[in-house]
């Protein structure tokens, strides 16, 4: 199992300055996951469309709440409600601490919750752990292919 | 106050019946119209303090009415004459549905009292509220012979507990602009904080690599490699972001500020002429409108009732929607139209652009909403302060919209003059 790779970290994040913060302090951490950026839900969704899982492919997806066309717990639902996408680990990062929508997030199925503005050095350790828990976490389908 | 003395009859009864008579059937006889006499006396004194405090009708078995008090006459507006021999229908109005009344005459018909609040009509035509008892009288067999009903005026009750009702939703509504105010506080005034507290960090480590960079060099020149990094992409970037978010941070504390002023101007209502006012507003946008080769269609709209200016940001705010989400794919065509309503003058602002989807046309109406925040400028406030300016009005604002097809906004105000 250990010969996964590390998951591409996918940040969904309408704020352009926000997504660079994220990749340049992750980078700067020493993270060596590959990480894209999408600008909105539905990229993210039309990504997902696109693009089938594979098993030696495990991804992490930050995703932001806030966003103009699919928000991010419309995404997170969508996801969620996918058996094969479902298994993703999500990490709902935004600048809002509304306890109700913290509760929805859990309710919906994300893995950790982050509220921005994050410390930057703990938010890298966070993701280190989470993405070597990810290879575990990332069981791949039973396939009868 | 009206004092009534009825004592003298009292004490002639008192002492008739303590004098004795020989006849043995007398002093019961006399007994029994004594205590009769007492009880009608009593009876009289009940129904005088009754017809002092209430509204009091009595009608036969069938609801007609056989006796009303003066009280009755004086709130009804409505004479004796006119009243007895009518039904209660007289002053109905119009107010409680059917099953109402009849579930009151189903109530009393069966014996039972009826207690409710009962809105009626004068004769006069204004309307009046009151608390109501019907009570039935029964025979024997426990039909009902006749109902009396008994009512206070509780028109001023009524009024208060409307005003109370109305203050309430009106709180409620700005208690929901709080939430919405607050929704914006912690998250769009933060998202540019993020910005400016990340990228001043960012900033800090450029300056680190560039101090480091100058004390390897020591007292010769400093290279230029380690240099390059941090002064051309790493610092400009910083300093891009970091001015972005004050310049949004800042924008979004003015429309904040612009809106929560918007509660305290005073208003001056007055005849306005809309038709005048979209030629002048289309004058004033003539450029624009020229540049897009734009089409402003303008039907003859009736004039209302409104402030001037307010109502005037209001549609400007409507034109100038329709230039930033016009469909790139055809030229703008803008078709103003207007009528009258009831008491309402109700204007359309009908475009040809973008339109809006179905999930976000009930959106665009909250505080700092935005559609396409990329694609147009603007602070997302223009309909939320359009829609505030036309509730202080008795006005409404309201959209129908197809995506790819294009948008209609509905603009209500009171009419000048009414039409039904």
């Amino acid at each position: 199992m250990n010969n996964a790779l590390p998951p591409t970290i996918l940040i969904v994040d309408d704020d352009e300055g926000h997504a660079i913060l994220i990749r340049e302090n992750l980078e700067a951490a020493g993270l060596p996951n590959t990480i894209r950026h999408f600008r909105d839900g539905q990229a993210i969704l039309d990504f997902f469309a696109q693009e089938p899982l594979r098993g030696s492919q495990s991804f992490l997806i930050l995703l932001d709440i806030r966003m103009p066309k699919v928000d991010g717990i419309e995404v997170l639902r969508r996801l969620k409600s996918d058996a094969e996408l479902g298994r993703l680990p999500v990490i709902m990062l935004t600048t809002t601490d509304d306890s109700r929508e913290v509760e929805r997030c859990y309710e919906l199925g994300c893995n950790v919750y982050i509220q921005k503005p994050v410390d930057y050095d703990r938010f890298a350790e966070a993701i280190r752990r989470l993405g070597l828990f990810v290879p575990l976490l990332l069981v791949p389908a039973v396939s009868a292919r | 106050m009206r004092k009534r003395n009825l004592a003298p009859d009292k004490n002639a009864a008192d002492s008739n019946s303590v004098v004795p008579t020989p006849d043995d059937l007398t002093p019961d006889r006399r007994r029994l119209e004594t205590d009769l006499f007492k009880t009608v006396k009593e009876l009289r004194d009940v129904k005088a303090a009754l017809d002092e405090h209430s509204i009091v009708a009595i009608t036969d078995a069938a609801g007609r009415i056989t006796h009303v008090n003066d009280k009755f006459c004086a709130i009804s507006q409505y004479s004796r004459d006119e009243l007895l021999g009518r039904d209660h229908r007289i002053i109905n109005s119009g107010h409680h549905p059917r099953a109402f009344f009849q579930n009151l005459w189903a109530t009393i018909t069966a014996g039972q009292v009826w207690h409710g609040e009962i809105r009626n009509r004068a004769k006069d035509g204004t309307c009046y509220w009151v608390e109501t008892t019907i009570y039935p009288f029964l025979d024997e067999a426990g039909a009902p012979l006749q109902f009396i009903a008994i009512r206070t005026d509780i028109t001023k009750r009524k009024a208060n507990e409307e005003e109370l009702q109305q203050v309430a939703a009106e709180l409620a509504e700005k208690n929901k602009e709080l939430e919405a105010i607050v929704y914006t506080v912690s998250h769009d005034l933060r998202s540019p904080l993020v910005n400016v507290q990340g990228f001043g960090k960012q900033l800090n480590r450029a300056c680190d690599a560039i101090r480091t960079a100058i004390a390897a060099a020591g007292p010769g020149p400093v290279p230029a490699e380690p240099l390059r990094q941090p002064v051309d992409v790493a610092i400009p970037q910083a300093l891009r972001f970091i001015n972005a978010g004050v310049h949004k941070m800042e924008a979004l504390l003015a429309g904040l500020l612009r809106y929560s002023r918007l509660g305290r101007v005073a208003l001056s209502v007055r005849p306005l002429n809309v038709g005048g006012l979209m030629e002048d507003l289309v004058a004033a946008t003539r450029f624009q409108l020229d540049q897009a080769r734009a089409e402003v269609d303008i039907g003859p709209l009736p004039t209302c009732q409104a402030d001037h200016v307010q109502t005037g940001q209001v549609f400007a705010n409507l034109l100038d929607n329709a230039l930033k989400y016009r469909d790139p794919a055809r030229l703008l065509r803008v078709t103003i139209r207007g009528e009258v309503k009831g008491d309402q003058a109700v204007y359309t602002v009908q475009d040809n652009g973008v339109g809006i989807s179905a999930e976000h046309q009930s959106k665009i109406f909250e505080i700092f909403h935005r559609l396409n925040p990329d694609d147009t400028p603007g602070e997302g406030l223009g309909l939320t302060i359009a829609q505030r300016v036309l509730e202080r009005q008795r006005g409404k604002i309201w959209v129908e919209s197809r995506r790819g097809e294009g948008s209609t906004f509905f603009v209500s105000l009171p009419a000048l003059e009414s039409r039904s």
